[in-house]
């Protein structure tokens, strides 16, 4: 019995040790809000930086490892971006990124990458996180939606079908990406 | 039928060959290396069942007291998903684990992981409520509502929580003492149900294990690995035994007014791994006792024509054991228990039974090393059982035994129950083995004795089990 007393203390105090440590900022994170259309100017490889910009955006919240997941499942896609990117040459790839939308369930943020008049990826910086329904929902718009070729990119507008049981998040993500679009003109 | 040369008539070395003149060497010692990498595995597991929830947890990430609510309760899932497949795993009787822990050393592990398991699960369901309900901004029934009726697998993973919490509540010692073994044993069966309900709520809703990746298919190998771990322990490994050995009553035997001996014969029993102070869980084929199995020791040394088990009879099962016809098939699981010559620290041991708690000790004399010691408590000399074969072991092996005959409150017993009482009768007990059984109680009063005389703890050994 104090076998077992001990083991239960132990997980009480490691659980705590775990939420707390990751509860202290971790070192080297970005902050969050800076750039916004200001990361603009994008290096003269145009093509390659869509894939790095979508890794190596802030990492810090839950949010972020949301985008930098589809991130990597749009990768396959990315040739694609790359070849379109290849082809129009010069123009230089720009990022606009959308106003927070905040609904019931939490906040969506979008982010676009602009290569001349064209999107050529979409990527959520902010999806509501937390219970695993919610992280459903917002892994269904995520991958639908976002990504080399997502919907948006697809459709090239604010204009997507609802994801069914999800009506609200992708709502709030067709008006930070409508924002967004409109940040182009 | 065959009649069989009983050792209590002319007792026999324990293997044909050695003469009585040279003892046969001890058994080789068996290592706490297994036990020690067993800790290891199950730490290691631990952690990395935690690990998906790290890697997926940024540094900094949560913020507000919903948050580290909920990331809480997500470890705290985590951790009772992995002890519940634990828990499961300690009671599929691998051999390997019956090896290397022993049966009752798992038994009391399994006990204290319970008791973590519950408090795990039951801090699991409570942080996600209450984490969920801040996320969502509704109240904590609201919440348990909308978790019942929309979220998937919910309602059998509330039904699995309870369940558990029913069969932690049967075992805590006060409540099982008054119930039926039977009922105890069956709520217990429940148990099993639980980790069928609560499977699928894991892969659903856990944050951690609904998408597909490393995680998920580790978390599902887990189970895989478990099943078949608790197939082989209970299905197959006892078929192959028992389809080896088809072992039979061959005699019963009356050595006291209330306790019998039984033989077995069966085939290939030179090939059995068997050690004194081991047992098995015996199911005898016969109308009314069939359906139930009950662990008894085997009360001397293997040898290759008959097993021995000496029953004292205390209840129904046992008092239809006495009437047991020779030819009657028999069903044994085991062996198990590290109460042996071979888990022994020392050179020399001291042996100390009571009552009907001679049997595992008689039968591991043989394989310790010469200058052994016993004290035998019994109640009245009709208490005491196989004398002709220790007085035998006397003359044959150097054997040195005391019988203490007499209630626990007379002067004598309660004398040898004192540090200085066995110092006098055995003057280097702090430097031998003790292996101990008996009744609990005794037991336990013995156990505290022998820490008072200078016994370390990791020379003690108990073959009482709570099975």
């Amino acid at each position: 019995m104090r076998r077992a007393l001990l083991a239960i203390t132990g997980l009480a105090a490691s659980t705590t040790a775990l939420v707390v440590f990751k509860a202290a900022p971790g070192t080297g994170q970005p902050a969050q809000e800076a750039p916004t259309a200001a990361e603009g100017p994008a290096p003269a490889a145009g093509s390659d930086e869509t894939t790095p910009r979508a890794s190596t955006a802030p990492e810090s919240t839950r949010s972020a490892s949301g985008a930098s997941r589809s991130g990597s499942s749009g990768a396959p896609g990315t040739p694609a971006a790359s070849r379109t990117g290849t082809a129009a040459a010069p123009p230089t790839a720009s990022t606009l990124v959308g106003p927070v939308v905040s609904n019931e369930f939490g906040d969506v943020q979008v982010r676009i990458t602009v290569v001349g008049d064209r999107i050529v990826n979409a990527a959520a910086q902010r999806l509501p996180r937390g219970t695993a329904q919610s992280d459903q929902r917002s892994d269904q718009v995520d991958s639908r939606y976002s990504g080399a070729v997502g919907m948006v990119v697809e459709r090239q507008s604010a204009d997507l079908d609802t994801i069914s049981g999800a009506t609200a998040t992708s709502d709030a993500y067709r008006r930070s990406l409508q924002a967004a679009i409109d940040q182009r003109r | 039928m065959t009649t069989y040369p009983r050792p209590y008539v002319s007792p026999r070395p324990a293997r044909p060959g050695s003469g009585a003149s040279a003892p046969p060497a001890a058994v080789p010692r068996r290592g706490a290396n297994g036990r020690r990498l067993l800790v290891v595995l199950f730490l290691g597991g631990l952690v990395a069942s935690v690990l998906p929830w790290w890697r997926d947890t940024p540094a900094g990430s949560l913020t507000g007291a919903t948050a580290m609510t909920t990331a809480a309760g997500q470890i705290t899932g985590l951790v009772a998903g992995y002890l519940l497949l634990v828990q499961v795993l300690m009671m599929s009787r691998l051999p390997v684990l019956e090896r290397w822990a022993g049966g009752e050393r798992i038994a009391r592990w399994h006990r204290d992981v319970a008791a973590t398991l519950l408090v795990a699960v039951l801090a699991h369901t409570a942080l996600i409520l209450v984490g969920y309900a801040g996320l969502e901004g509704r109240s904590l029934l609201g919440q348990a509502g909308v978790m019942l009726r929309e979220y998937q697998d919910m309602v059998s993973a509330f039904a699995a929580a309870g369940l558990l919490v029913l069969v932690g509540l049967v075992s805590v010692r006060a409540v099982r003492r008054v119930l039926p073994y039977e009922l105890w044993h069956a709520t217990h069966l429940a148990a099993y149900a639980v980790l069928l309900l609560g499977f699928a709520h894991q892969f659903s809703n856990g944050s951690q294990l609904f998408r597909p990746g490393p995680a998920r298919t580790g978390w599902i190998a887990l189970y895989v690995l478990v099943v078949a771990a608790w197939l082989w322990g209970r299905v197959i490994n006892p078929l192959r035994f028992n389809l080896r050995h088809r072992l039979r009553v061959s005699d019963v035997v009356t050595e006291s007014p209330d306790a019998v001996s039984l033989y077995l014969t069966g085939s290939g029993l030179d090939r059995l791994e068997l050690l004194g102070g081991q047992f098995f869980r015996w199911r005898f084929l016969t109308r009314g006792c069939w359906w139930q199995s009950h662990p008894f020791s085997v009360s001397a040394a293997a040898n290759d024509r008959w097993l021995r088990l000496t029953v004292k009879v205390v209840g129904r099962h046992t008092q239809d054991l006495r009437n047991l016809d020779p030819g009657v098939r028999v069903w044994a699981v085991g062996p198990s228990g590290t109460c042996t010559a071979a888990h022994r620290t020392r050179e020399r041991a001291l042996l100390i039974a009571a009552g009907s708690g001679i049997t595992p000790l008689r039968a591991m004399l043989e394989e310790l090393p010469p200058g052994a010691a016993l004290i035998y408590r019994a109640r009245t000399p009709a208490d005491v059982l196989l004398q002709e074969e220790l007085d035998w072991l006397v003359r044959n092996r150097g054997l040195r035994v005391w019988y203490v005959v007499g209630s626990r409150n007379d002067p004598v017993p309660r004398q040898v129950m004192t540090p200085d009482g066995l110092r006098q009768l055995v003057p280097d007990v702090a430097r031998r083995d003790v292996y101990l059984c008996g009744p609990p109680g005794l037991v336990e009063q013995y156990r505290q004795v022998l820490r008072q005389a200078g016994v370390r703890r990791r020379q003690i050994h108990l073959a009482t089990f709570e099975l």
